[in-house]
């Protein structure tokens, strides 16, 4: 855009330039908020390990009852580093069969847009952590954002992210190319990674991506995609890990249309009967979250409107023929952290119900499963909760 | 840029043509939404993490430089005002400053964006028009002419 740095438009300048010097101090900036980005996970022995971000680390923090009280911080990077933590980012965290720690993150660049995915591991349950790395091989400034983690049944590491390397070579060929490629990439022995694989070209640049531990012990992904002129309903995809591609199936058909960022990514769980629980949010008449079971291919089953206005950030979970559903609801006070629950494999559920509220911001909900019980985990301004789900389990 | 404008930059620490970027925290939103004294007032809501929010912002600022008299413009980050820098900079490079600019004061974006639209999920970009007479009108996703047609 041509700049005419004419004498009235420069008076106008320095008028709005001058204007803050004349504010009264409450207009001052806001002094910095911690980022609300967290993830946690249980270990085998019922300890609970959360990861957020301070002053350019990854922190890992750990509870032996159940969220009550946590150790120090420990740094998971030795060095610090721009972390995205805000909207649908956090750090993630996954533990191996042996309690392994893995923690991944999205590194932003300088440009717009861009970011390198991190990793780094602990063998001695987050005394120490290996130096980071970046999960990808290419390079370049582009997207290279939106880590998914999960651990397969053989131990692996299992690393999705939104990745702009295709955009930017039809670009440069004149070529129509629509939002970002979905890519990923495996560790067999949890930390060196293979040459990332194309899942889908085309799919959304600005959601979370969903992964969930398939009843075969693979890993499976559920994400945004961008149909036909925009249309940016979800695709289902097994991660292979055999050397062969797994194809990414349209499995949500709502046809919203939107030139843009949705920022709501979906949540996926499968049980061990092959059931693909999942949760999604659209707007094609209004904004709603969804719940459904995948039949990739086809229209979902059981297809349940969550909630509608205010509603945010859902994610499900499931053990047996429970099935849980959590979500942010935003009202004028705040927010609250709405659940419902099913005892009949996701045919029915109960009415929603408030399990905790926040007048501070609050992160997105994340479910925790050990020894069959559900927890949410929930990072709030005034610090992290966990909410455990009342109930024998079944 | 001519050599005094630069040193005019230099004299005065802090001095950027975005320096202007003011927190919207829930208690303002009412006031930014009151409709306007005549026409409409445009809110263009964006945010860092948006690709397709700049060339939307510049669609409707060149909407709003074609009717100064009747059409009011204000844009809006998502993002937290602790951003201020990289919003600031975000704003300049799309040529941006000129017009009035918030960003969150909250450090998550739903509870406002709730208060601004119950009827928006946060999806970027959203725009709202407020009219004269009171109603009011969102969209999302960047404008094609035709909607920004039917808008007005």
């Amino acid at each position: 855009m041509a700049h005419p740095w004419s004498l009235p438009r420069m008076l106008t300048v320095v008028a709005l330039a001058l204007l803050p010097l004349t504010l009264p101090a409450r207009n001052m900036p806001t002094p910095a908020a911690p980022a609300l980005g967290a993830s946690a996970a249980f270990d085998t022995l019922g300890r609970l390990y959360v990861v957020d971000t301070a002053d350019g680390h990854v922190r890992l923090r750990r509870s032996d009852d159940e969220g009550t009280t946590f150790s120090a911080p420990v740094n998971v990077n030795m060095t610090a580093e721009p972390i995205y933590a805000e909207g649908e980012n956090r750090p993630k965290i996954a533990l191996g069969p042996h309690d392994e720690l893995y923690v991944s993150w999205s590194q932003p660049r300088a440009k717009p847009w861009t970011g390198f995915v991190r990793f780094a591991r602990s063998l001695d349950g987050g005394d120490h952590f290996s130096a980071p790395l970046t999960v990808h091989r290419d390079r370049r400034e582009i997207t290279h954002r939106f880590d998914a983690m999960a651990v397969d049944g053989h131990g692996r590491v299992v690393i999705a992210w939104i990745d702009k390397r295709d955009l930017e070579a039809a670009n440069a060929a004149n070529k129509p190319y629509e939002g970002a490629a979905t890519y990923y990439s495996w560790a067999d022995d949890g930390i060196h990674f293979v040459p990332g694989r194309k899942l889908m070209d085309q799919s959304c640049e600005c959601c979370r991506i969903a992964l969930a531990r398939t009843a075969h012990g693979g890993v499976a992904a559920f994400f945004r995609g961008i149909w036909d002129d925009n249309r940016r309903d979800h695709a289902y995809a097994e991660l292979r890990t055999d050397g062969q591609t797994g194809r990414a199936t349209r499995a949500t058909f709502s046809d919203w249309r939107i030139a843009g960022c949705p920022h709501q990514g979906p949540g996926l769980a499968i049980g061990a009967d092959g059931v693909r629980h999942a949760v999604w949010y659209e707007a094609t008449h209004g904004p709603t979250l969804w719940y459904g079971q995948l039949d990739p291919g086809h229209a979902p089953r059981h297809k349940l409107a969550l909630a509608s206005a205010g509603a945010a950030h859902a994610d499900v979970a499931t053990d047996g023929t429970n099935v849980w559903l959590a979500w942010n609801q935003i009202d004028a006070a705040g927010y609250a952290l709405v659940v419902r629950t099913s005892t009949d494999g996701g045919v029915h559920f109960s009415a929603p119900r408030t399990l905790a509220r926040s007048h501070g911001d609050v992160g997105s909900p994340q479910w925790l499963l050990h020894r069959h019980r559900a927890y949410v985990a929930w990072n709030t301004a005034t610090g992290f909760r966990l909410l455990k789900l009342d109930g024998a389990p079944r | 840029m001519k050599p005094w404008l630069f040193l005019l930059a230099f004299a005065l620490p802090g001095l950027s043509p975005a320096a202007s970027l003011q927190p919207l925290n829930a208690d303002a939103v009412d006031v930014l939404l009151q409709p306007p004294a005549r026409g409409e007032r445009f809110i263009a809501l964006w945010s860092l993490d948006c690709a397709y929010c700049e060339a939307n912002m510049q669609t409707l600022a060149r909407l709003q430089q074609a009717h100064p008299e009747r059409i009011e413009l204000v844009t809006v980050a998502t993002d937290s005002i602790a951003q201020r820098d990289a919003i600031s900079a975000r704003l300049d490079a799309a040529g941006m400053e000129q017009w009035p600019a918030r960003a969150y004061a909250d450090t998550t974006p739903d509870r406002i964006n709730y208060l601004i639209d119950p009827q928006w999920g946060g999806e970027m970009p959203r725009t709202l028009v407020i009219r004269a007479d009171g109603s009011r009108r969102g969209l999302s996703g960047a404008l094609t002419p035709e909607q920004l047609a039917k808008l007005r």
